[in-house]
């Protein structure tokens, strides 16, 4: 083993270390940043979970946050004074994302026949349905009002009070997710997902049932979405309809577009950038929203195909590293 | 496992586009469907494989009537084919285009994974399958990038490779030049085998003449003549209807010609009909 391959593993083990650090050293910062890293992240696993819908399968669902809404209405009715029922997080956790993947196969059944604009604007009208009946089913939900006072969420043990503990509990999911749908779009899955985006009756032509293919990625999406729903709810310990209008939906949207459409490195970059775009942006007071929209233009004009070329992409940075580490020689 | 139309007919609003046709394949040959622009060959090959449902009578593999299935069982049942305008998966790789034929083709088999081939087993069907077809060299370049040739080729792989035994390819040589063309004709003749029926769509006399063990001249949507190489190029109501006079000939030549500088896209224009 050469002297080079050392110091490149080093100079690998280094960049490394730095992540690590600089990602730990977060909640060390004054609670504002903590929360605005939070929201990164909460953003990250959405994005990531509808991704799987809109960048693999090719399907435009502008309704994603109903799932959301899902999740955090579940933590909500399930532990909380509401109906005294007072289930462990982790438990609602996953009931949570049963109950969002369930949703999403409902969802799923009556849109699956439709293509592009029509597809987009069913899946819009489900989400502004389940913002109204959440908003009407008074017994339930106490409508507009909301539900206060959600339990305080722990987790084997460990509290999750602070948006600190969030911090921890969102990156490690965040990870769990990116991890899993790297390795779902390698699997012949993934392959048959974006086959799917290329060219369904082809597809058909080759056997495959495209109707599964789509409820499969619906389904998957709306459990992400109703996992990062549940996290929400125990993070607020109140949740009203307001927090999941359509804006939501879009800025979610948004982010797969700016970032780079069915790529991990750019969805990521994407809740960065529109996540922590408005928080700069607060001392331009009223001009924001304007000045906003004219970064989004702008980004969109510029890079068509968002942020992040599609080259540079989760596959692409593990092949270099893994290059990096073990040939022999300078490369 | 042989494949038979019985009484088929397609109508497209007040166009009959196939009439009446009663047709049937065996496993172990090649057959050519051939006719005039507009004759009914793709519609045929359409309703075999799903893509269009028959206006009445029926279409049976074995004791199975396909045409009340949807598409992805006829598939599934060893229905493949190719299409006339290339429809390939262009931002996959060469590779990615085989494997997605694996795909596991039940909610059983994808959860259990029961009968399902593991990764290595289709990789190493799809790498046997590449060097069959020559594409090994290119198994990881996105298919869009390849040069036309090789994506007609692609496109042929992608329909063997898992060795249905009903092969349906739309005009294989659709827009290839002459040594292209001749090779295409060798390999679908060396694909010719005992527990597989390959139906060819195509234009190209000499590769039908070449390759077929019976071909069939579709007129309108109707069954002008069928039987050998030999018998077909006699028949004079074919020559007449198909062949035309010389100066169509030229015509249909000149229209090879330009299908190849637009890069395969044919126009549907009715040449040889009046
Ligand atoms: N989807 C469709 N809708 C309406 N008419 C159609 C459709 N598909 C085919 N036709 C018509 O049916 C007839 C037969 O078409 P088909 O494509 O089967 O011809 P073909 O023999 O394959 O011709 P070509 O050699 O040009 O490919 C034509 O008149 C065509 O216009
Ligand atoms: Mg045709």
């Amino acid at each position: 083993m050469g002297n080079s391959v050392i110091v490149r593993r080093l100079g690998l083990l280094a960049v490394l270390a730095l992540c690590v650090v600089l990602l730990a050293l977060v909640p060390y910062l004054p609670s504002y940043y903590v929360r605005v890293a939070d929201s990164i992240l909460i953003y990250i696993i959405l994005a990531v979970g509808l991704n799987l819908v809109v960048g693999y399968a090719g399907l435009l669902d502008l309704g994603f946050i109903a799932f959301y809404a899902v999740g955090a209405y579940a933590y909500a009715l399930l532990a909380s004074g509401q109906f005294d029922i007072h289930l462990p997080f982790i438990v609602v956790l996953f009931i949570g994302a049963a109950a969002g993947a369930i949703a999403g196969v409902l969802l799923g059944f009556p849109v699956l026949k439709l293509r592009g604009d029509y597809l987009a604007i069913v899946t819009l009208s489900f989400g502004e349905i389940i913002r109204i009946a959440i908003n009407n089913a008074d017994e339930l939900t106490n409508g507009p009002q909301g539900i206060a006072g959600l339990d305080r969420a722990s987790l084997f043990g460990l509290p999750l009070t602070s948006p600190v503990h969030f911090y921890w509990l969102l990156l490690v999911l965040t990870v769990i997710v990116c991890a899993g749908v790297y390795y779902m779009e390698r699997s012949i899955l993934g392959k048959a997902w974006r086959a799917l985006r290329e060219d369904q009756d082809v597809v058909r032509g080759l056997g495959i049932n495209t109707t599964t293919l789509k409820l499969l990625a619906f389904a998957l999406s709306a459990a992400i979405g109703g996992a990062g729903g549940v996290i929400f709810g125990a993070f607020q310990r109140f949740v009203s309809p307001e927090s999941f209008t359509f804006q939501e939906s879009l800025l979610v949207v948004l982010i797969i577009i700016i970032g780079g459409v069915g790529n991990i490195v750019g969805v990521i970059a994407g809740a960065v950038v529109l996540v922590i775009l408005p928080e700069i942006l607060h001392f331009a007071a009223q001009y924001r929203l304007l000045i906003y929209g004219v970064v989004l233009v702008t980004v969109i004009v510029l890079r068509p195909g968002g942020l992040v070329s599609p080259r540079f992409n989760l596959g692409f940075i593990i092949r270099k590293v893994r290059t990096l580490w073990l040939s022999p020689s300078k490369t | 496992m042989a494949l038979a139309l019985e009484n088929v007919s397609k109508h497209f609003g007040s166009l009959v586009a196939i009439r009446n046709l009663s047709l049937s394949f065996d496993v172990g040959s090649i057959y050519s469907i051939i006719g005039p622009n507009g004759a009914g060959k793709s519609t045929v090959v359409n309703m075999i494989a799903g893509s269009y449902s028959v206006t009445s009578g029926t279409i049976r593999l074995g004791a199975t009537a396909l045409n009340r299935l949807p598409k992805h069982r006829i598939a599934q049942l060893g229905v493949s084919r190719t299409y006339q305008n290339l429809r390939l998966f262009d931002g996959m790789t060469v590779l990615e285009n085989l494997e997605v034929c694996f795909f596991p083709q039940s909610w059983l088999t994808f959860l259990t994974g029961a009968k399902r081939l593991s990764k290595a087993e289709r990789l190493d069907i799809c790498h046997a399958c590449l060097a069959e077809f020559h594409l090994s060299d290119v198994a990881d370049v996105l298919a869009g990038d390849l040069p036309y040739g090789r994506q007609k080729i692609l496109e042929l792989a992608r329909a063997f490779v898992t060795q249905a035994p009903i092969v349906l390819l739309d005009e294989p040589a659709a827009g290839l030049n002459h040594t292209e063309t001749k090779d295409m004709a060798a390999m679908i003749a060396g694909l010719k085998r005992e527990d597989r029926a390959i139906i060819l769509v195509e234009h190209d006399m000499d590769m039908v003449m070449s390759i077929s063990d019976r071909i069939d001249v579709l007129n309108y949507g109707e069954l002008l003549c069928s039987g050998t190489p030999d018998l077909v190029r006699t028949n004079e109501r074919v020559q007449e209807a198909y062949l035309g006079t010389t100066e169509e000939l030229d015509d249909i030549r000149k229209l090879a010609q330009s299908r190849r500088a637009q890069g395969g896209l044919r126009a549907n224009a009715g040449i040889v009909r009046h």
